[in-house]
C-alpha cells in the first residue's frame, strides 16, 4: 500500500534520528506523559516563560550595554543630559533608550519581565506551600525553588544596578553599608566586593558578569533539575474522582497540554509586550547618573527587595557597642532577618514533617482549609512580609495619602508585632469554619432554596443530599479531600455541568440528546429529601 | 601765571577744594565706569533695580486686601499674632506672592503644613498684597524678565535640581514626604514665577536659596529643567506618576499577575 | 468510581495487529504501553462540518490573523514611525507604545488561537497514567547496593587508612587551591577614617565657586565640596560631601562636647552622608531644624548638633570644623573628628 508523501518524509526524518539515538520509546513516553490540568498548576509556568523572555531580551541588551565605570560626557540624543559627566554604563543605557531603534522597548520588556519573574515564583511558591506540594517526596524540589527565588531576587538587584543611575546607585550605597555592618569581616567583605572604598570602579563590571553569566547559568541549571524532577516524579494533583496516590489524571502532553502551555507562553509574552509598550518602567534618564551627593525623595528598590527596605526603615536605632567594636543597626534587619526568613522557608518541609510526624509520601495535594495550622502559619508569614513591604514604600504612601511619615513608621513597627498573631488566629478559625461547613453539607446536603411548609406549620428548607442517607437522613459520604459541592448547579455530573468561562457553552444538538438520556437515567433513582427526619405523611 | 592766595588759610582752603574736586572726579569716574560695566554684565533674568518703583496706589490696594484677609492672623503692622500667624516683616514680595497665588494663604486651618488650594486673590491682587508687604519690611523681591533662559541650560539645570531639590521634591519634581505630616509638594502645578518665588523665599520648611547661592542663571536652568520635564511626554508609555519602583511593583501585581491569573483561570476552565 | 484506575502494561503487541487498528484505537493501545490509559475522549464536534464547528474554526483563524496583522503593523511602525528624541516635537513618544501594542497583539493572537484550538476544536480527553515513583523495588535497591559496595571493596579504601588520610588531605588541598586565587579579590580596608578635608581646604560649590558668609541666607542650605583638584570626582564626593547650613535667627545649637567651636557664627557644616546607610541626608526643614534622610527616614535634629531623634540612624552626623580665612572664604579646620557614614565593626570611638 502506498502511504501519502508527507508521511513518508516525516517517517524518514524520524527514522534518521532513531537509527542513531534509539529515541522511539522516549518520544512515545514524552508525548504521552499525563499532566493534571488544574489552573493553579500553571503559575510556575509564568516564571519559566518570563525567564525565557528575560534571556531573549537580555541577550539583545548585552549587544549594546557597556558595563564600564569610566567617565564620559554624554553626547547622545537626549538633550537634557547632554554634556553631563557620567559612567559609560549609564551612557550606554541612555544610548539603548534613545539611540537604538526599539531599544527602549527591549529594556522595558526586560525589566517588566524581571518583576514578573519574581512575582510568578512567589505565587507559585504560595500555591505549593498552601497545598502541601512540598511534602515527601518533593522536598528537594522545594529547596530548588527557594534557591531559584533567592537567585532571582539577587539577579534582579544586580540587573537594575547595572545602568549606574541615581536610584540604583543609591541602592548600591545601601548594599555597601549592609556589607560594612557585618561583624568582624564587614569591611573586608565590602572592600573585596567593591575593590576599594565606595564606590570604586569595579562594582558595575563585576555585577555585569554576575548578572549575565554566573546567576543565569545557575538558574538555568536549577530550572532544568526543578522541571526534570516534576517530570520524573510526576506532578501532584488534587483529590477527586478517579484520582489516587498512584496515578495522575489529566491530559496527555501532546497535543492538548502542549497546545495550552505553548499558547500560554505567547499569552504571557503578549501581556509583557503590551505592558512594556504602554507603561514606562525605570526611566533612568529622569533619575540622572549616579552621584553620591545626590538622592531623590522616594528612593526604593524594585518590589521584591521592598521587604528589606521596610525592615531597615522600621528597625530602631539600636547600635551595639562592645568594647571597641560596633554592630550597626543595619545588620539585624538586612542580614540576620532575611537569613532567618529564607532559612525557615527552605527548611519548612522538614520542620512540618517533624511537627506532624508525617513521614509518608504524598502525591495528592491538600485543600488549604484541611491544614489549618499550615494555613495560619502561612498567613502569619504573609502578614509579616506585607507589613514590611508596605513599610518599604511608607514615604510615598505618606505623601500620597496625607499621612504623617512618623505615624507610618510607628504603624509599621507595631503592626509587625501585633498583626501576625491576629492573622494566625483569624486564619485558623476561618479554616476550621470552612471544614465544618464541608462536613455539614456532606451530612445534610445542599441547600436547594426551596422552602417547604410542613403540616405542623413549620417551615423548612429542602436539602438535596449528596449521596445515600442513613435512617436519620444524614449523608453517609466521607470527606475525601476534594471540594464539596455547595450549590445545586454543581451537583450534576461533569458532562452536564454548565461549561464555559465567559459565557455558557451551548451544547450541540447531538450532545444535548445524549446528555438528556444521562439525566433521565440519574433521575430515575428515587430522590430523598434531607433536612429533618421525615414527618409521617398525614 | 595765576594769582596765588597769599595767606596760609587761603592755601589750605585751595588744597582742600582741589582735593575734594579730585576725589569727586575719581569717584564719579569709578561710578560711571562701574555702572557701565555692571550694566553690560547684568543678567538678563531680572533687574529688580530697574523695576519701576512700586506704585503707591498698588500698595494702598494691597493694604486694603491685607486688612480684609490677613490682619487677623498677621497683625495690624505685620508683626504677627501669637499662635496664629508669623511676622511678615522682611519676608518680601516673593514670599507673599508664593503663598497667596498658590492659595496657601489665607490658610484654612492650622495644620502641619499649609496646603495649595484655590487661590482667593487673582494675580493683580496678589501683586498688590506683595507690593504692600515689600514696602513695609523689604525682603526677597519677585523676579522679572526671562525666567527660563534657553535650552542649552537644561543639563546644568538637571544637575542642580538633583543636587539641591530632588531630595525633597523627587527626581521629577513629584513631591515627597517630610517629617511628621509635612511634605514637599509636587511641582507640576507651579508656574515659573512661583518656582522662583519659592526658591527666593524658602516657604515654611523649604530652605532659602538666595541669588548668591543659586545664581539667577542657575535658577533659570532649574526652572527650565523642571518645566521641560513637566511638559514632555514620557517615551516609554504611561509614567504612572514618575514615582519610581513603588507604582511599578503595584502595576506588575495588579495588572501583570492579575491579567495572567485571569488567563490561567480561563485556560483551566472546562469547556 | 474511585477504583484504582489500573492500567496494565499490555501484553506484547504485534506490529501487524497494531497497524490493522484504526488511528484512535491505535493511539489508545500505544499509550497503554507506557501505562497511559485514555479513559475518556470526546470529539467537540462529532458531526463534522456543522455551523458551530465552522464558527469555532473561524474564531481560531481570526486569532492567528490578528498575529499576522500585529506583526505587520509592528514592522511598519518600527521602520516608519519617528523614534529619535527631539525636544519640542513629541511624536517620538508614540514609538515605544505603538511597538508594544502591536507586538503584544501579535503575541496574544497566536496565544489565544492555540489555546482556543485546544479548548474548542481538539477533542476533550481524560487520561490516567500510573505513577511509578517512590521506593524502588527491593531487588533494584539490593542490586544497586551490591554493585556500589563491591566497587568500594575493590578499591580497598576501607582498609587502606593511609590512602584514606592522604586522599582526604589532597582533596582538602585541591579545594583550597580552587578557592585561594580568589584571594586576589581581598583588599585591606583602608581610608575609612579619612576624607579629603584638611586644615585649610576651602569649601566650594558644585560649580567650583568658593563660598563667603552671606552667600547663604538664614534658613538656607548648600551642598559643598573640598576645593581640591579632584574634589568633584565620584570617589572623593562619596565621603567628603558636606552640608553647609545657616541657621535662622533665634536658633541655637546645643553642641556636642568638644565641638562647640566647630561652626562659624550661625553657620554649621556636617557630613552629608547619613550615618545609617550612606544616602545623602539632605532634606532640611529650616523651621524645625531637622535634617531628614529620604532613604530610611532617619531624622537628625540640627539644634542638637545633628543628633538622630527619629528613625534608624544611631549616630549624629559628623561635624566639620570650619572658619573663614583672611580672604573671606569658608575653609575647613581639619578633617572630620570621626569616620563619616555608616558604622562598621572596627569603627574607632
Amino acid at each position: 500500500m502506498t502511504l501519502p508523501t508527507t508521511e513518508t518524509r516525516a517517517e524518514k526524518a524520524a527514522n534518521w534520528f532513531d537509527d542513531r539515538l534509539t529515541i522511539a520509546p522516549v518520544v512515545r513516553r514524552t508525548l504521552g506523559k499525563v499532566f493534571p490540568d488544574h489552573w493553579s498548576f500553571m503559575m510556575g509556568e509564568i516564571a519559566l516563560y518570563s525567564f525565557i523572555i528575560l534571556l531573549l531580551t537580555g541577550t539583545y541588551l548585552s549587544f549594546f550595554f557597556d558595563p564600564s565605570m569610566a567617565e564620559v560626557h554624554y553626547d547622545g540624543s537626549y538633550s537634557p543630559l547632554r554634556g553631563i559627566e557620567m559612567s559609560r554604563a549609564y551612557d550606554s543605557t541612555l544610548d539603548i533608550s534613545f539611540d537604538v531603534r526599539g531599544g527602549l522597548l527591549m529594556r522595558q520588556i526586560h525589566h517588566w519581565a524581571a518583576l514578573l519573574f519574581v512575582a510568578a515564583m512567589t505565587v507559585h511558591m504560595l500555591r505549593t506551600f498552601f497545598t502541601g506540594g512540598f511534602r515527601k517526596p518533593r522536598e528537594i524540589n522545594w529547596l530548588l525553588g527557594v534557591g531559584l527565588l533567592t537567585l532571582g531576587i539577587v539577579e534582579g538587584f544586580a540587573g537594575y544596578s547595572l545602568p549606574d543611575d541615581l536610584l540604583s546607585g543609591t541602592g548600591l550605597r545601601i548594599a555597601h553599608a549592609i556589607m560594612l555592618s557585618i561583624p568582624v569581616v564587614g569591611t573586608w567583605v565590602a572592600f573585596a566586593v567593591f575593590g576599594a572604598d565606595f564606590p570604586g570602579t569595579e562594582i558595575i563590571p563585576r555585577l555585569y558578569i554576575v548578572h549575565v553569566l554566573l546567576i543565569p547559568g545557575i538558574i538555568l541549571a536549577l530550572i532544568a533539575v526543578h522541571v526534570g524532577l516534576v517530570v520524573v516524579q510526576m506532578h501532584t494533583q488534587f483529590p477527586g474522582p478517579g484520582r489516587t496516590e498512584r496515578n495522575v489524571v489529566g491530559e496527555r502532553m501532546y497535543p492538548l497540554y502542549a497546545a495550552k502551555a505553548g499558547g500560554f507562553f505567547f499569552l504571557v509574552f503578549g501581556v509583557m509586550a503590551l505592558l512594556s509598550g504602554l507603561v514606562q518602567i525605570n526611566p533612568v534618564w529622569l533619575y540622572g547618573p549616579y552621584n553620591p551627593a545626590q538622592v531623590s525623595a522616594g528612593t526604593q528598590p524594585d518590589w521584591y527587595m521592598g521587604f528589606l527596605d521596610g525592615s531597615i526603615r522600621l528597625f530602631p536605632a539600636w547600635e551595639i557597642r562592645l568594647f571597641d567594636y560596633t554592630i550597626s543597626p543595619v545588620f539585624w534587619p538586612t542580614v540576620v532577618l532575611p537569613g532567618i526568613l529564607f532559612t525557615l522557608l527552605a527548611l519548612y518541609p522538614f520542620l512540618e514533617a517533624r511537627l506532624t510526624g508525617d513521614r509518608a509520601s504524598h502525591n495528592l495535594l491538600q485543600r488549604p482549609r484541611d491544614v489549618p495550622v499550615r494555613m495560619a502559619l502561612g498567613a502569619m508569614a504573609l502578614t509579616f512580609y506585607t507589613v514590611l513591604l508596605i513599610s518599604g514604600g511608607n514615604d510615598i504612601i505618606a505623601n500620597k495619602f496625607d499621612i504623617s511619615l512618623n505615624a507610618m513608621i510607628w504603624w509599621g513597627r507595631i503592626s509587625l508585632i501585633l498583626l501576625p498573631p491576629v492573622a494566625y488566629v483569624a486564619t485558623y478559625l476561618l479554616c476550621l469554619g470552612l471544614q465544618r461547613h464541608d462536613r455539614e453539607v456532606l451530612e445534610h446536603g445542599v441547600e436547594t432554596g426551596i422552602i417547604k411548609r410542613l403540616p405542623s406549620g413549620e417551615f423548612i428548607e429542602v436539602h438535596q443530599p449528596l449521596g445515600t442517607v442513613d435512617e436519620h437522613g444524614h449523608g453517609e459520604l466521607e470527606y475525601a479531600g476534594s471540594p464539596v459541592p455547595k450549590k445545586m448547579n454543581r451537583l450534576t455530573s461533569a458532562a452536564q455541568r454548565t461549561r464555559g468561562f465567559l459565557w455558557p457553552v451551548k451544547e450541540p444538538a447531538e450532545l444535548q440528546a445524549r446528555s438528556d438520556t444521562e439525566r433521565a437515567l440519574e433521575e430515575s433513582d428515587e430522590r430523598q429529601l434531607a433536612g429533618r427526619p421525615r414527618e409521617p405523611e398525614l | 601765571m595765576t594769582d596765588r592766595p597769599s595767606t596760609v588759610k587761603g592755601r589750605r582752603l585751595r588744597r582742600r577744594l582741589s582735593g575734594a574736586l579730585a576725589l569727586a572726579l575719581a569717584l564719579g569716574a569709578v561710578g560711571v565706569g562701574y555702572s557701565t560695566v555692571a550694566a553690560a554684565a547684568a543678567p538678563k533674568a531680572r533687574a529688580a533695580s530697574d523695576a519701576p518703583a512700586a506704585d503707591p496706589v498698588e500698595i494702598r490696594k494691597g493694604r486694603q486686601h491685607y486688612e480684609q484677609g490677613c490682619m487677623t492672623c498677621h497683625g495690624q503692622n505685620l508683626q504677627g499674632v501669637q499662635d496664629r500667624g508669623p511676622s511678615l516683616l522682611g519676608v518680601g514680595e516673593a514670599a507673599v506672592y508664593f503663598q497667596v497665588i498658590t492659595g496657601r494663604m489665607p490658610v484654612a486651618r492650622q495644620e502641619a503644613q499649609a496646603e495649595r488650594k484655590q487661590p482667593k486673590y487673582d494675580e493683580a491682587q496678589t501683586l498688590q498684597l506683595a507690593a504692600y508687604v515689600q514696602s513695609v519690611g523689604g525682603g526677597p523681591e519677585l523676579p522679572t524678565g526671562d525666567l527660563r533662559g534657553d535650552d542649552s541650560n537644561l543639563a546644568e539645570g538637571g544637575e542642580l535640581f538633583r543636587l539641591n531639590c530632588a531630595s525633597c521634591h523627587n527626581f521629577a519634581g513629584r513631591g515627597g514626604a517630610l517629617s511628621a505630616g509635612k511634605y514637599a509638594p509636587s511641582l507640576d502645578p507651579s508656574t515659573d514665577k512661583v518656582m522662583w518665588a519659592a526658591m527666593l523665599s524658602g516657604p515654611q520648611n523649604m530652605p532659602v536659596f538666595s541669588d548668591n547661592q543659586i545664581t539667577e542663571e542657575q535658577k533659570q536652568a532649574i526652572t527650565n529643567y523642571i518645566q521641560t520635564l513637566n511638559e514632555e511626554r514620557d517615551p516609554g508609555g504611561s509614567s504612572i506618576g514618575r514615582l519610581g519602583p513603588v507604582p511599578e511593583g503595584l502595576v506588575i501585581w495588579v495588572v501583570g499577575i492579575g491579567a495572567i491569573m485571569l488567563m490561567i483561570l480561563w485556560i483551566g476552565a472546562k469547556s | 468510581m474511585s477504583h484504582d484506575s489500573g492500567t496494565h502494561r499490555s501484553q506484547p503487541l504485534d506490529v501487524e495487529e497494531l497497524e490493522r487498528l484504526p488511528m484512535e484505537e491505535r493511539a489508545k493501545v500505544a499509550s497503554a504501553v507506557d501505562g497511559v490509559n485514555i479513559v475518556h475522549r470526546r470529539e467537540r464536534f462529532p458531526v463534522p462540518g456543522t455551523k458551530a464547528e465552522r464558527r469555532a474554526e473561524r474564531a481560531v483563524a481570526a486569532c492567528f490573523l490578528l498575529t499576522f496583522l500585529g506583526a505587520v503593523a509592528f514592522t511598519v511602525a518600527y521602520v516608519v514611525l519617528p523614534w529619535r528624541y527631539e525636544s519640542g516635537n513629541q511624536s517620538y513618544a508614540w514609538f515605544t507604545p505603538v511597538l508594544g501594542l502591536t507586538m503584544g497583539l501579535a503575541l496574544l493572537g497566536i496565544g489565544f488561537g492555540v489555546v482556543l484550538w485546544a479548548k474548542w476544536l481538539m477533542p476533550e480527553e481524560e487520561t490516567v497514567q500510573d505513577r511509578h515513583g517512590g521506593r524502588s523495588p527491593e531487588l533494584d535497591r539490593r542490586t544497586a547496593a551490591a554493585v556500589a559496595v563491591d566497587g568500594l571493596a575493590m578499591t580497598g579504601l576501607a582498609r587502606r587508612s593511609l590512602l584514606q588520610k592522604t586522599l582526604g588531605l589532597s582533596a582538602l588541598a585541591l579545594g583550597a587551591l580552587a578557592v585561594i586565587p580568589f584571594g586576589g579579590l581581598i583588599k585591606k580596608p583602608r581610608g575609612l577614617v579619612q576624607t579629603a578635608w584638611r586644615d585649610g581646604v576651602r569649601l566650594m560649590t558644585s560649580d567650583r565657586r568658593l563660598i563667603r558668609p552671606g552667600d547663604i541666607q538664614a534658613g538656607g542650605i548648600a551642598t559643598v565640596f573640598p576645593a581640591v583638584q579632584d574634589g568633584l570626582t565620584t570617589q572623593v564626593v562619596a565621603d567628603s560631601v558636606v552640608l553647609l547650613i545657616r541657621l535662622r535667627p533665634g536658633q541655637t545649637v546645643r553642641a556636642r562636647p568638644g565641638q562647640e567651636d566647630f561652626g562659624w557664627q550661625d553657620y554649621l557644616a556636617y557630613s552629608k552622608i547619613c550615618t545609617h546607610a550612606g544616602c545623602p541626608a539632605s532634606l532640611y526643614e529650616q523651621q524645625t531644624g531637622r535634617l531628614l534622610c529620604p532613604c530610611h527616614q532617619s531624622q537628625f535634629d540640627l539644634l542638637q548638633d545633628a543628633t538622630p531623634v527619629f528613625g534608624p540612624a544611631a549616630r549624629p552626623l559628623p561635624k566639620l570644623a570650619i572658619t573663614v580665612d583672611e580672604e573671606g572664604y569658608f575653609v575647613a579646620r581639619g578633617d572630620f573628628p570621626e569616620p563619616i557614614g555608616p558604622s562598621y565593626w572596627e569603627r574607632p570611638s
